[in-house]
């Protein structure tokens, strides 16, 4: 009588032990990735970040459907599409880095240790603020751009050699671009904690003149 | 001697009874415990905000692939028009030749090309819990290291799961989500890119590129791979343009 209650009591702890190691593994999957592991806090800058996306397509495809509908009506008065298709041009000039640039912006000076990793962190941080033209010591950025380590602490950008102190310019929304670089937690923030000896200064300009990529591919 | 032996016996069976129940009941002990850590610690705003929240996050990246739809059809429109108004002047037509160079150069056509394909994945092998987590599933500095070394070796034309690289393109990443191009994207990354095969695999073979990506596929199990590949195709970019405040002089 006892050993059968041993038994009983053994199997239930068995099965018990059985059920609990399989809940366990299923528990202990590998990682994966999914938006509702995310905090509510990080959920809300992606939807922001979404959201401003969704809006330049918006605001794209009104201005798009304009250029249309002006297209159209130019072509069947005689006139072509001259002058939809030098907008065009002009728009993709600038887009490609192919033509010199020009308007508001910030500019982003570096004076002590950085490095070329950090210098494209920038480049990439300034592109997400929305930046239509990038240059390093007005050399400009283009789609093909890449950055390097070069002698005595200068960096590299597309084989170029840029000594310190580097300034970065970048056209765009100068107050969404500034906000987005000195905000709180923000990459100026990050660099000056990596780089506690190194100067940061952003500033909102009027008027920012760059360049076209030196060379085209 | 008999007597003793008897008198001994159910003692003995009670003692190998306790010690048979006391490894499973440590081992029980254990996997509660163990259980109990498995789970992630979720706040109670988490609980409450977190599935509208993604709901949102969703229907604004549907949202978004609409968007593209409707704008590559009216960039079609306008391809349209003026293809036809080039096949009547010859100014038109000049205009209309440097126009498609541009859209080569920006990334805004599709491109098949021989070059290589990079595959970037997190470790399949590491426990969600676990303390080299960090080291072992990809970030976004991680694809903009890759995409870094590829035009270093001379790449002509990249894409990340589909996403053209451009003028314009950041890798966004919030929390354990990456974003290209604005557009919510997971793991694994295939990288395509097209260039001159013998050069770019040479940039990431390079011991000095890529150190920290090798170290952790090695030691972390983090996917990383270059193959050699031909006939790639890289998709146009379909996303906005976005100039508007710089002009060209």
């Amino acid at each position: 009588m006892r050993s059968n209650a041993g038994g009983i009591a053994a199997t239930a702890i068995a099965l018990f032990l059985g059920i609990l190691v399989v809940t366990q593994f299923r528990s202990q999957d590998v990682y994966s990735r999914s938006l509702q592991l995310e905090t509510p806090a990080s959920l809300t800058t992606l939807i922001a970040n979404l959201s401003d996306r969704n809006n330049s397509l918006r605001d794209e495809i009104f201005d798009l459907r304009l250029r249309v509908a002006g297209a159209r009506d130019s072509v069947s008065n005689g006139q072509g599409s001259l002058t939809e298709s030098q907008r065009e041009i002009d728009q993709l000039r600038v887009f490609a880095a192919v033509s010199p640039a020009r308007g508001q912006g910030i500019s982003v000076t570096i004076d002590g240790t950085f490095d070329d990793r950090a210098m494209s962190d920038l480049t990439n941080e300034l592109r997400n603020a929305g930046a239509e033209a990038i240059s390093v010591n007005d050399v400009r950025v283009s789609p093909h751009s890449w950055y390097g380590p070069g002698p005595e602490r200068a960096i590299l950008l597309d084989g170029k050699q840029l000594n310190g102190p580097w300034t970065v310019k970048a056209i765009g929304a100068s107050d969404v671009m500034q906000v987005a670089i000195t905000r709180t937690g923000g990459i100026e923030g990050q660099f000056e904690l990596i780089y506690p000896k190194t100067r940061f200064t952003v500033t909102k300009e009027t008027t920012l003149d760059l360049p076209a990529v030196a060379v085209q591919r | 001697m008999t007597a003793i032996a008897a008198s001994s016996d159910p003692r003995r069976q009670r003692l190998k009874h306790g010690v048979a129940l006391l490894l499973p009941a440590m081992l029980f002990g254990f996997l509660v415990a163990a259980q109990w850590q498995g789970q992630p610690e979720r706040s109670s705003i988490a609980v409450r905000y977190n599935t509208p929240l993604t709901d949102a996050a969703f229907a604004l990246q549907k949202e978004q692939n609409d968007l593209k739809v409707q704008l590559q059809d009216l960039r079609t429109q306008l391809d349209q028009i003026q293809s036809n108004a080039a096949t009547q002047s010859g100014a038109a037509s000049e205009l209309q030749k440097r126009i498609d160079e541009l859209k080569a150069q920006a990334g805004l056509t599709a491109v098949t090309g021989d070059g290589v394909v990079v595959q970037l994945d997190d470790s399949h092998t590491v426990a969600a819990g676990a303390t080299n987590l960090d080291q072992a599933i990809c970030h976004s500095t991680d694809l903009t290291d890759i995409l870094n070394t590829a035009w270093r070796g001379g790449a002509q034309a990249i894409s990340v799961n589909a996403q053209r690289v451009v003028s314009s393109t950041s890798v966004y990443c919030v929390g354990s989500t990456i974003m290209v191009n604005g557009t919510l994207l997971s793991p694994p990354f295939n990288i395509a890119v097209i260039g001159p095969q013998n050069s770019v695999l040479g940039a990431f073979d390079d011991p000095n590129q890529l150190r920290d990506i090798k170290a952790r596929r090695d030691v972390q199990g983090l996917g990383f791979r270059v193959t050699r590949a031909n006939a790639i195709n890289v998709p146009a970019y379909d996303g906005a343009l976005t100039v508007r405040i710089a002009s060209p002089q």
